[in-house]
């Protein structure tokens, strides 16, 4: 509508009111000055810049996912606060209070299940989110604040979802937050079951008891769960919210190219068809599928199995490979700290604003899609975010009761005994293997290399490195195979039915490699045994030394540019990453429970 | 192109909100409801208005919304013929006024809910169904705690409760503190949580009375235990269960389930309760050793030594053959101190027929003072006399056990 337009006298009378000029402060026509106006005039849509580079709005590069996590957020907050009015977070009348939006509330059920699906909308569109800021590097100077912020309100929306899983109070809420608060009592030092637990740590007053307000899940946790869901949380929610928000407009957009446009109408109209799009799927979603409710929250009945929410099931699933302090405080807490760490150990200007460029590339039999930007911290972080769920998928698929494995679609059977055979290593040598991981980290500093080029000739940087890589590698797999086939079986014979690990394991349907080992060594007779598992050894250690010295330069470049302090980092979270995906294998191959055990601690790895 | 798409999504979404609403507005129970009226004359609708009806029920914690649909149940002048319009039998509504129990609290169901699948409670996720046709019974004994006045009206559930008492159930299972320990303590079957059960193989409907019911009929079909070929190499074999097959008639599983399903651990306040009558006179009996037949029946010695002491229920890898030992050689081997001793005493476990195979599941509990000491002299006196010769022909423990009250009048 332009200023002299042929609207009705009644209208032209109505603008000129006194009321309608304190309500809109400025005319609708589309100029220059009104497009301005808006962004201005209005405390919402002021987070927006007045005008933004173009190519930043192209959908294929935001996945819009920032806003729609905003506005998912927006959705819980709507139907969260109309679920309150029909909510009572008591034991006696949370479930039947579930009951009575299912079958008796106006549009109760719609409701509910909206709130539900948000919730895990909101969880799926943040870590999308997350993903799509590491691959444009738009957590590079001079964002590296806001990525923290952001990690922070990754794990918050975690939280809330988490805190929100109990209030229906029936047995899937129970037993699921049951799963996540016996992880907080595994808590090193403060953990009533943890390692290294204080003297006076006790059921009634260690980390679970702060998250649940008790010693088992009741009345008390419900209430706690409820103020941290509907006011602790989103208001703490909100402070970050507007930090990261406002960040953003400070920072200024990661993508600076392409010439500027207008935010109104431009990115605004975007962002609300967006809106209504994400809207309508709810929508659908939310009619056709009902948010679960089953039986009324009962302590005496453990389902079996008790899986925690999606996605915590991927901890979950590592409780089968780690002791639960490793599983469910160490290896979360690294997680986060990682995340953090990432835009402050990062020191590559490059990448920011686009993503990576992908290329072929050949690495021996192997033809990889590989960044050819960024390409170490762009795979690194997919490998992260891929193991994260394929362990989900593993956790909530192919786990049925007594966590056993099925595929997922197989029908569950309680009726199915599976006995497996899981050994430890005996400790001296599990904390060899270990350290010889560990000391795979280890880089070649310049000064050092210069020092013995100087002493030793041009070659002995190169010939050390190899020396030190194939040393490295033979210590591993002589640590991880010799006690295998040498070693007494402890729990001979009390749980054990053979006096080896080598026959415990070796007849174990279990272990494939150490079944295989056992059966060729038994076929070949002993000398070819023996000659056969040095040869293993010599291969295994072989194949180590060799990866390893494949990244060797590469490390003493990191190095050099990082410094000790971020390198150290760096490699340690890296080598953290491959070992929990060593320690599976371990477990999958070899039958291996702990490599180093403790169990008067309460500490294994 | 932007307008257009904004056209289409509020067009979509208001499409779909009018779609909820409407869904929400023509829930399953309007439909009744709207059917009922019509059938209705002007003047018989006066008063009556539509929408949920619920009976919100205090005292029980519970509230019913059944009369949603059953909208005729207590208006019989305006009952038809066809569900869920008829007005309920019989003139049980004027003894126990809707307004005081409600529905659920005999019938079962989910009270709340408004769909007729799940208001049934014949969904997923919901443990107290429907108690369709005589299972309804079993709940009267949540508050009747006397049955002699209403027997009539529950013949299965009274049925239920005197062949629990004749085939000698007591002596493995505890109810409300009678009973051993010998298998599991009954008190709050019927409120069993189904998630530990195993239905694996009862057939038909998975709830928990049909659990039980197959489970009397044909204990070891429903649980079979693991044979070895289930069994990881090397695992110790279970044995099936080792309650006895007792060959019952379908009336009889029936009338048992309705009593298992009868003992609840719900506490309903006091001015529901009626409390049990004064206790059946004690019977005269004509001699000690027809007074300690009558304690053998009470403590349920019959349950593993079967009617008469005639021995044969299964006790898996037990000696002497597999079974509980009849008692009709006892004279032989013990005097009256002896056994006295023994039955105090009990045998934990029992001896093994073959030591690889593990522990024989049935055990002599140890009766302790449990059996106070003059019952103790009647029933030592009873099994003593079980190997003299006897005139009459011993019953047969495969018999249906329904022949066994003669056994008192003997």
């Amino acid at each position: 509508m332009a200023d002299q337009d042929p609207s009705p006298a009644l209208l032209q009378w109505l603008k000129r009111t006194k009321l309608w000029k304190s309500i809109f402060r400025h005319d609708f026509s589309d100029t220059p000055r009104t497009r301005l106006q808006r962004i201005f005039g209005n405390v919402f849509l002021h987070l927006h810049p007045v005008r933004t580079p173009k190519d930043a709005l192209r959908v294929t590069y935001t996945w819009g996912m920032g806003g729609l996590s905003f506005y998912a957020f927006l959705i819980l907050v709507i139907t969260g606060i109309l679920l309150m009015f029909y909510y009572r977070p008591t034991t006696i009348h949370a479930f039947q209070d579930m009951k009575d939006l299912a079958y008796a509330v106006t549009l109760g059920g719609l409701l509910r299940n909206m709130h539900r699906w948000a919730a895990h909308l909101m969880v799926v569109v943040v870590i999308l989110h997350m993903i799509r800021v590491f691959l444009t590097g738009a957590y590079k100077p001079p964002r590296e604040y806001n990525w923290v912020v952001g990690v922070l309100l990754l794990v918050m929306t975690l939280f809330l979802s988490y805190t929100g899983y109990l209030l229906p109070w029936d047995q899937l809420a129970l037993w699921a937050v049951t799963v996540g608060a016996q992880m907080a009592a595994n808590t090193p030092v403060i953990g009533n079951e943890g390692p290294f637990r204080l003297p006076f740590i006790t059921t009634a007053n260690d980390a679970r008891f702060g998250l649940i307000g008790g010693t088992i899940v009741g009345d008390a946790t419900l209430i706690r769960f409820y103020v941290l869901h509907c006011v602790a949380v989103p208001f703490l929610f909100c402070v970050f919210l507007c930090v990261h928000l406002w960040r953003v407009r400070k920072d200024g957009f990661s993508k600076q190219t392409g010439e500027k446009v207008d935010v109104w109408p431009h990115l605004v109209s975007r962002e609300f068809l967006a809106a209504l799009l994400v809207t309508i799927i709810l929508f659908v979603w939310s009619m056709a599928l009902q948010a679960p409710l089953e039986e009324l929250a009962n302590l005496n009945v453990t389902p079996n199995p008790s899986k925690a929410p999606w996605y915590f099931v991927g901890l979950q699933e590592l409780l089968v490979y780690f002791d639960p302090w490793i599983a469910g405080v160490a290896l979360p807490g690294l997680i986060v700290a990682g995340l953090i760490c990432i835009p402050y150990v990062d020191g590559n200007p490059k990448g920011i604003g686009r993503y990576p460029a992908m290329g072929w590339k050949r690495m021996g039999p192997l033809r990889l899609w590989y960044p050819t930007e960024r390409p170490f911290a762009v795979s690194v972080f997919m490998l992260g975010v891929v193991l994260w769920f394929a362990l989900i998928f593993v956790g909530y698929y192919c786990r049925g009761p007594n966590w056993e494995w099925y595929m997922p679609g197989e029908l569950w059977s309680h009726r199915r005994i599976t006995k497996l055979t899981l050994k430890n290593l005996p400790n001296l040598w599990g904390g060899l293997l270990l350290l010889g991981y560990l000391l795979e980290g280890t880089p070649m500093p310049k000064a050092v290399k210069a020092r013995l080029i100087a002493s030793k000739g041009p070659n002995a940087p190169a010939r050390i490195s190899a020396l030190l890589h194939l040393g490295l590698g033979l210590v591993m797999s002589t640590a991880l195979i010799l006690p295998l086939v040498t070693a007494m079986d402890a729990d001979f014979p009390v749980r054990s039915r053979y006096p080896t690990l080598f026959e415990a394991l070796g007849r174990a349907p279990n272990a494939p490699v150490m079944s295989w080992l056992y059966r060729t060594v038994e076929g070949l007779g002993p000398a070819l045994g023996t000659g056969l598992i040095l040869a293993c050894i010599g291969v295994l250690g072989a194949v180590l030394g060799i990866l390893g010295l494949k990244f060797a330069s590469f490390k003493d470049r990191m190095f050099d540019e990082l410094g000790l302090v971020k390198y150290s980092i760096v490699i340690g979270l890296f080598l953290m990453m491959t070992g929990v995906l060593g320690k599976v294998m371990l477990r999958l191959l070899f039958g291996m429970k702990y490599l180093i055990a403790f169990p008067g601690l309460s500490f294994n790895i | 192109m932007k307008r257009l798409l904004f056209l289409a999504f509020t067009v979509i979404l208001t499409v779909l909100f009018g779609v909820a609403v409407w869904q929400d507005s023509m829930r399953e129970w309007t439909g009744y409801q709207r059917k009922f009226f019509h059938s209705l004359t002007r003047a018989e609708r006066q008063g009556l208005t539509g929408g949920i009806k619920q009976v919100i029920l205090t005292d029980l914690r519970r509230v019913d919304r059944c009369t949603t649909c059953h909208v005729a149940i207590d208006k019989p002048q305006l009952a038809l013929a066809e569900e869920p319009f008829t007005a309920h039998p019989g003139t049980l509504l004027e003894s126990h006024p809707p307004e005081r129990f409600g529905c659920t609290v005999c019938h079962g169901g989910q009270g709340l809910a408004t769909d007729t699948k799940a208001a049934h409670g014949e969904v997923k996720h919901w443990e107290q169904p429907l108690l369709r046709g005589p299972l309804v019974q079993s709940s009267c004994y949540k508050c009747h705690g006397d049955l002699r006045p209403i027997e009539s009206r529950a013949p299965l559930l009274s049925q239920g409760i005197t062949l629990y008492k004749q085939l000698g159930c007591a002596g493995c299972h505890s109810v409300h503190g009678f009973g051993q320990s010998v298998s599991v303590d009954l008190s709050e079957m019927g409120e069993k949580p189904w998630q530990l059960l195993d239905l694996t193989f009862v057939t038909g409907e998975e709830n928990l009375s049909q659990w039980v019911e197959q489970h009397f009929k044909e204990p070891r079909r429903v649980t079979p235990g693991f044979r070895a070929h289930e069994l990881p190499p090397g695992e110790e074999e279970i044995f099936p269960t080792f309650m006895p097959q007792y060959g019952l008639n379908d009336e009889q599983a029936r009338a048992l389930t309705v009593y298992m399903l009868s003992l609840k651990d719900e506490h309903l306040p006091a001015s529901y309760v009626r409390p049990p009558g004064p206790p059946d006179p004690e019977p005269t009996y004509a001699s000690p050793i027809e007074a300690g037949r009558a304690v053998f029946q009470k403590f349920g010695c019959a349950g593993c030594h079967g009617l008469d002491g005639i021995g044969g229920r299964r006790n898996w890898n037990a000696w002497l053959g597999d079974e509980v030992p009849s008692l009709i050689p006892v004279k032989q081997y013990y005097d009256r101190e002896t056994l006295k001793e023994f039955i105090r005493h009990g045998r934990q476990p029992v001896p093994r027929s073959n030591p690889q195979r593990p522990n024989p599941p049935l055990y002599m509990p140890a009766w302790k003072d449990r059996i106070p000491d003059k019952q103790m002299d009647q029933l030592v006196e009873y099994v003593l006399s079980l190997g003299e010769p006897l005139p009459a022909s011993q019953p047969s423990a495969s018999q249906p056990p329904a022949a066994a009250p003669a056994a008192t009048t003997q």
